[in-house]
């Protein structure tokens, strides 16, 4: 019966990624730089770079997750940008899933909160100081269940770690005031990304990526979850990259949610 | 949550832990394998180029201020042209993992490592452009500003390539569509560099000029083949058919190289009025522009290879570089006019006003290498006038190893190129100011042409007049209609393109060599300065 209401699930979840991947394939083939990560493409952190002034961006994903005792679900990320001003965008995005989520028991059709993201970088890396940006998303509540509009605040470091990798430091608080009484007003979290360019100097198309995250468990009672991601960004027409990724929450504390494996795979155009 | 706190929180510590060993690392690790300072005594007796008073403060910024490049449905089309494109790509490596080295203290493999690095690239170039600031952090890192100089322009020549590329403008909309690139570029940026010609000769001839070119032959002939190539292409597309487009870059494409990346006896960098004379005669704010980035390159590179500076010496000494090829250290001041303070000469050659003047120089008298002493404003092979003003687009050229050259008409132009050894580029404006038929010359000489149903009038008589008598015409008709006009030439009979291309004319009656003062004016000993 349970194997029966999985494979429902699973076959719901194709019906509805199905189209989205036709649309992505069919997406022209140009893009953002493959050396600029921006966050879930593929890993959750972003460098400290802007977009450029007056660039526009759409950003596409699908998600795979495996969380603990949940079946199968899977996910669409999608983003656009634009940039509004010197080393400033915007961002507006939305999340729709579909099967099981960690710390969720429907397995049901979500639309998922849509967001407004506002990214200002205050200056490039000089010298020995890193490269700053502040990020704040607001998330309106219109996914199934949600609560009041959550918030989260993002400080941003990228500084050049040896001949050509970037560390990125994200320090995130996440708050939603107004959330169901079970979950936790405010939730910090950091992640530790590495980015570096691969086949060097004789490739130029490709970025690995690495993180270790750690964030609070957003339910009450609950302890840290600690995270690791391996990913890469691949150059494959003057203004697009596709991307795929690996995470997974290695550990939870006092029952914390988490998924047990993530995999992603994205396409970003610029114009 | 106690425990997330602390776990957060020796991240947090073992991060800084990451950045710190990754990225304080001394001012110069490699500080302890440089060859010994000069003694000060030699130091103190060059004299360094100062900084005016009060330098506007865009030179300091520590913005990253990127902007995106103008759109257009001409972007990346110089992809239309394959090879171009990914030697194009090739170049932007070889700036940047020059520059990486010399500023991480390998300036010492230069060329030897390095070379063979770049080189590798060069022949098996990226299918697209790569990110310079990825390649070269430490490079843009310490030189923030430059970088934004480098790659602002850069946006703007490559996106000049791409009008040029593409198959949809018409070539009434690619002159339009360059001018708001230019607009664009510079209007939207305070760093934009100067459209003036400057005085060549005097930026190379600075405290620490040449010094690069002198150590590290090799890899600043590389430099400077990448700048040939970045000059010779705009004529090869200005004007010129897709088809032909490509064809021309079989053979640029193949003496870029064959030969100018690895030419090591320039003694100045290509200039643009030099190798895209038809181009620098029609966007000189544009040739220029490109001419003193280039030799900003030059002075950065210079100014990085100077062992006798110090670091923050060289900081100073490349924020002044940028300062002076930029358009504000020059604002309100006109092309053409002559100055005392050599920086402010913006006096340029006679008939051509996209190239500053050069070393032992006048604007009458411009001199090339194996070429020698010239006037810019006259035929090269029968040394008559030129078509200048609204008709300088009637001006044919030749393309051959290595140089460009302006004649006056189709003869001069087939003559010139069988004259020349190795293969040849002729562009021959048509009576359309839009049809320019493309010709290229082997080895042998043997000329051939895409371009269908060409028709040449060639009633030859004194060059004095071989602007009348010596023409291309895209058909029979048009031919009919210039002899119907010029009741002088009633009797000529049209030649096919084949019938032209056999023909050879008598030695020009009006030729003349021009002599210069002095045999060359980049002879090692012997200072000659341009008349100021």
């Amino acid at each position: 019966m349970a194997s029966n209401r999985r494979l429902g699930t699973a076959r719901k979840l194709l019906y509805t990624l199905a189209p989205v991947a036709l649309l992505l394939a069919a997406a022209p083939a140009r893009a953002v730089d493959h050396n600029n990560i921006d966050a879930h493409r593929p890993l959750s952190f972003d460098d400290a770079e802007a977009l450029a002034f007056r660039e526009q961006a759409l950003e596409f994903g699908l998600n795979l997750g495996w969380p603990r005792r949940r079946s199968l679900g899977g996910a669409l990320e999608a983003e656009y940008l634009y940039g509004f001003a010197l080393n400033s965008h915007l961002s507006l995005g939305f999340e729709p899933s579909l099967g099981g989520r960690a710390g969720e028991t429907s397995t049901g059709f979500d639309f998922g909160d849509v967001s407004l993201g506002l990214l200002h970088n205050f200056n490039r890396e000089h010298g020995n100081t890193p490269a700053f940006s502040l990020r704040g998303d607001l998330f309106a509540p219109t996914g199934r269940d949600s609560k009041g509009v959550a918030f989260r605040l993002r400080g941003i470091a990228s500084k050049q770690a040896g001949r050509y990798g970037r560390v990125h430091l994200n320090v995130d608080l996440n708050g939603n005031p107004g959330g169901a009484r079970a979950e936790r007003p405010f939730t910090p979290g950091l992640v530790i990304g590495y980015s570096r360019p691969l086949g060097y100097p004789t490739k130029f198309t490709t970025t690995g990526l690495a993180e270790l995250s750690v964030r609070a468990g957003e339910e009450r009672g609950t302890g840290a979850v600690l995270g690791v991601g391996l990913g890469i960004r691949k150059q494959v027409g003057f203004r697009s990259v596709l991307d795929l990724g690996i995470q997974s929450d290695l550990a939870g504390w006092n029952d914390a949610a988490r998924d047990r494996v993530r995999l992603v795979a994205g396409y970003s155009y610029g114009f | 949550m106690t425990r997330t706190t602390l776990t957060i929180a020796a991240l947090a510590l073992g991060l800084g832990f990451t950045v710190h060993a990754g990225a304080a690392q001394p001012a110069d690790p490699h500080a302890a394998h440089r060859p010994t300072p000069a003694p000060p005594q030699v130091a103190a007796a060059r004299e360094l180029p100062r900084p005016p008073d009060k330098l506007p403060g865009w030179l300091t910024n520590t913005k990253k201020n990127h902007i995106f490049y103008k759109r257009g449905k001409y972007n990346f089309d110089v992809y239309n042209i394959g090879p171009l494109a990914r030697d194009l790509n090739a170049v932007a490596v070889g700036h940047a993992l020059a520059y990486e080295d010399l500023v991480t203290g390998k300036a010492a493999g230069l060329e030897t490592k390095t070379f063979d690095r770049i080189n590798r690239v060069l022949k098996n170039p990226p299918k697209f452009m790569p990110d310079e600031a990825a390649i070269s952090p430490t490079f843009v890192r310490r030189y923030g500003v430059l970088e934004q100089v480098f790659d602002w322009t850069h946006i703007l020549h490559a996106q000049t390539v791409d009008v040029l590329a593409s198959s949809q403008l018409t070539e009434a909309e690619k002159d339009r569509e360059i001018e708001r690139l230019w607009n664009y570029y510079f209007e939207s940026v305070p760093y934009a560099v100067t459209p003036l010609p400057l005085n060549m000769d005097h930026l190379y001839s600075l405290a620490y000029s040449q010094k690069f070119r002198n150590t590290y032959p090799k890899v600043n002939g590389l430099f400077w083949g990448y700048h040939w190539l970045q000059g010779a292409m705009y004529d090869m597309l200005y004007r010129a058919s897709p088809e032909d487009q490509k064809a021309a870059y079989a053979v640029l494409g193949e003496q870029y190289r064959k030969t100018e990346l690895y030419r090591t006896d320039r003694p100045f960098m290509p200039m643009f009025g030099e190798v895209s004379p038809v181009f620098a005669a029609r966007f000189p704010h544009i040739a220029n522009a490109f001419d003193n980035l280039h030799m900003l390159h030059d002075m950065v590179n210079d100014i990085l290879a100077t062992e006798w500076m110090t670091r923050k010496q060289k900081e100073e000494q490349i924020k002044l570089a940028v300062w002076m090829v930029s358009a504000a250290a020059h604002r309100g001041e006109k092309p053409g006019q002559e100055s005392a303070d050599r920086l402010h000469d913006h006096r340029h050659f006679v008939g051509m006003p996209g190239m500053g003047m050069m070393k032992g120089m006048t604007p009458e008298l411009m001199w090339m290498p194996e070429m020698g002493w010239m006037s810019m404003a006259d035929c090269h092979h029968c040394s008559m006038p030129l078509w200048e003003g609204a008709d300088a687009w009637r001006n044919p050229t030749v393309t051959a190893d290595g140089w460009s050259m302006r004649v006056r008409c189709p003869l001069c132009a087939r003559d010139m190129a069988v004259e020349t050894k190795g293969r040849a580029l002729l562009r021959i404006p048509t009576e359309d100011p839009n049809r320019v038929v493309v010709v290229i010359s082997d080895e042998q000489g043997n000329l051939r042409t895409s371009t269908p149903g060409v028709v040449f009038l060639e009633n030859e008589g004194s060059h004095a007049g071989c602007d009348e008598w010596s023409r291309a015409f895209t058909s029979q008709a048009a031919f009919d209609a210039y002899v119907k006009a010029h009741p002088s030439l009633t009797k000529a009979k049209a030649l096919t393109f084949d019938e032209w291309a056999q023909r050879e004319g008598a030695k020009p009656d009006t030729y003349t060599k021009p002599k210069g003062p002095v045999e060359n004016p980049y002879q090692p000993h012997g200072e000659h300065g341009n008349g100021k």
